[in-house]
């Protein structure tokens, strides 16, 4: 769990942060990316869970553009 | 090897206002020399490390300018042991009969920053950008899946680094003078599951220094010499999981902690029941449970019994850490290595006074390991 907003060079808003997770995430093409995941509360994210990629905007840039990201999310399967 | 340490030398771990990181190594430079009853023109060889000081070879300016061969090199946390390294090669080789190693360091406060651009470590900008550029991400993950793969406890953590300060708490030059109640450990700000904010070692300022020479002369020097048995550096395989990585095969293999023990034990011809005293990286105190393991201490998983027993307590059957380590002394990243080296020449010497190991410990190891996947391992010995 990233609990306190990450230093230079984070594009994201350490004013308005969010704790956010991350892990390695195994992909069936035999490789293990890691990754922001979507879960940040810790007692929900389990070792062996199925995720699946998402899309995140974590953050804005000068011009009010949104800053995205992939990102994993647990599947609820 | 046949190496032989005769002097040491510390800067004190901590923060130091005003004192340059030149300075501190300088201060452990001379304080090495002194206790070897030399002088810097005496030194046919040097070699120091720094990860902020670009040129710590300038300390010359303030020792001496001898004319002699003077070798920077960074190695990340392993710094110090290749610093020792190096100048055991360079003597073996025959450039001269006596060297120095000096480590040195300042860093600022907070967590270790990968700077302006992580093209210089050889990764994209994105992957900064997005938060996960972060070494106690790598260190939290780890040490969760370890948890998992081997039923380490919480408790084992927090007792862990209960041991790390109850040992700065008795060392003169810890920089964490003070010991910790259990609860204050177990119940402090989470920093990154499942370490909290007392299973942390922080960024610090200091420096370290060993004099040595070729073994055969070392009586020359001294009465009471610590040999250099062996010193071995290792750098990551494909496959072992190390910090900073975007992503990793599913191929496991062994952390270069596990291939520089195994090539330090061969060299020195013992085997990790023989050690006496160990020092080992303990960045967090996941690390010192994974190494405990990785050095071939104990086996996955025997951690929970061995440190409920207090057998890595100073007393214990295998005393670790016994100055409090990273935890209790912080990391100027070129002097931590070389701070190990000096904590278990002051054991095997006699000298620890108040946080001595007892029974007259014989054979001493170290251990450093970091970014990115380097680690370096030392036996010394009486």
């Amino acid at each position: 769990m990233q609990n306190f907003p990450p230093p230079h060079p984070y594009l994201g808003d350490a004013r308005s942060f969010v704790p956010f997770g991350v892990g390695y995430i195994e992909l069936a093409e035999g490789v293990r990316v890691e990754s922001r995941l979507t879960e940040n509360d810790a007692g929900r994210l389990k070792i062996g869970m199925q995720m699946e990629l998402v899309i995140e905007t974590f953050g804005r840039d000068a011009d009010g553009n949104d800053v995205v990201t992939f990102a994993f999310k647990p599947t609820g399967k | 090897m046949d190496i032989a340490i005769i002097g040491i030398g510390l800067y004190p771990f901590g923060r130091h206002e005003g004192v340059s990181a030149i300075e501190m190594g300088v201060g452990a430079a001379n304080t090495a020399l002194k206790d070897a009853g030399l002088q810097w023109t005496d030194m046919h060889l040097a070699c120091a490390g720094s990860l902020e000081v670009l040129q710590p070879d300038t300390m010359n300016k303030h020792l001496g300018l001898t004319g002699i061969p003077f070798t920077t090199l960074y190695n990340g946390c392993a710094t110090g042991g290749n610093l020792m390294l190096t100048t055991a090669n360079a003597l073996a080789a025959g450039v001269g009969d006596v060297g120095i190693a000096i480590g040195l360091d300042k860093h600022p406060r907070g967590a270790f920053s990968v700077g302006d651009t992580l093209e210089s470590i050889g990764l994209g900008q994105w992957y900064g950008e997005t938060g996960l550029a972060l070494n106690p991400q790598f260190f939290a993950m780890k040490t969760q899946r370890y948890m998992h793969d081997h039923g380490i406890t919480e408790e084992t953590l927090h007792r862990t680094a209960q041991k790390a300060f109850q040992n700065g708490s008795v060392t003169e030059t810890a920089w964490r003078r003070k010991a910790l109640d259990y609860d204050e450990i177990a119940n402090a700000p989470m920093v990154c599951d499942p370490l909290r904010k007392y299973h942390f070692c922080n960024p610090s300022e200091g420096a370290a220094a060993v004099v040595m020479c070729r073994a055969d002369v070392a009586k020359r020097y001294t009465s009471n010499p610590i040999y250099l048995r062996a010193d071995v550096f290792k750098t990551q395989t494909y496959g072992s999981f190390e910090t900073l990585s975007p992503a990793t095969p599913v191929r496991d293999a062994p952390s270069p902690v596990v291939r520089a023990s195994a090539a330090a034990y061969e060299m020195a011809g013992i085997g990790p029941e023989d050690v006496d005293v160990a020092q080992v990286q303990d960045t967090e105190v996941g690390h010192e449970i994974m190494h405990m393991a990785e050095n071939g201490f104990c086996k996955d998983g025997e951690q929970n019994a061995w440190i409920a027993e207090g057998a890595t307590k100073i007393g214990g059957r295998l005393p670790i850490n016994t100055d409090g380590g990273l935890l209790a002394n912080g990391e100027p990243i070129g002097a931590s290595g070389i701070r190990q080296v000096y904590e278990v020449c002051l054991q095997l010497r006699g000298d620890a006074g108040t946080h001595q190991v007892p029974n007259n410990p014989k054979v001493g190891y170290t251990q450093v390991y970091g970014f990115p996947g380097v680690s370096c391992v030392t036996v010394l010995s009486t």
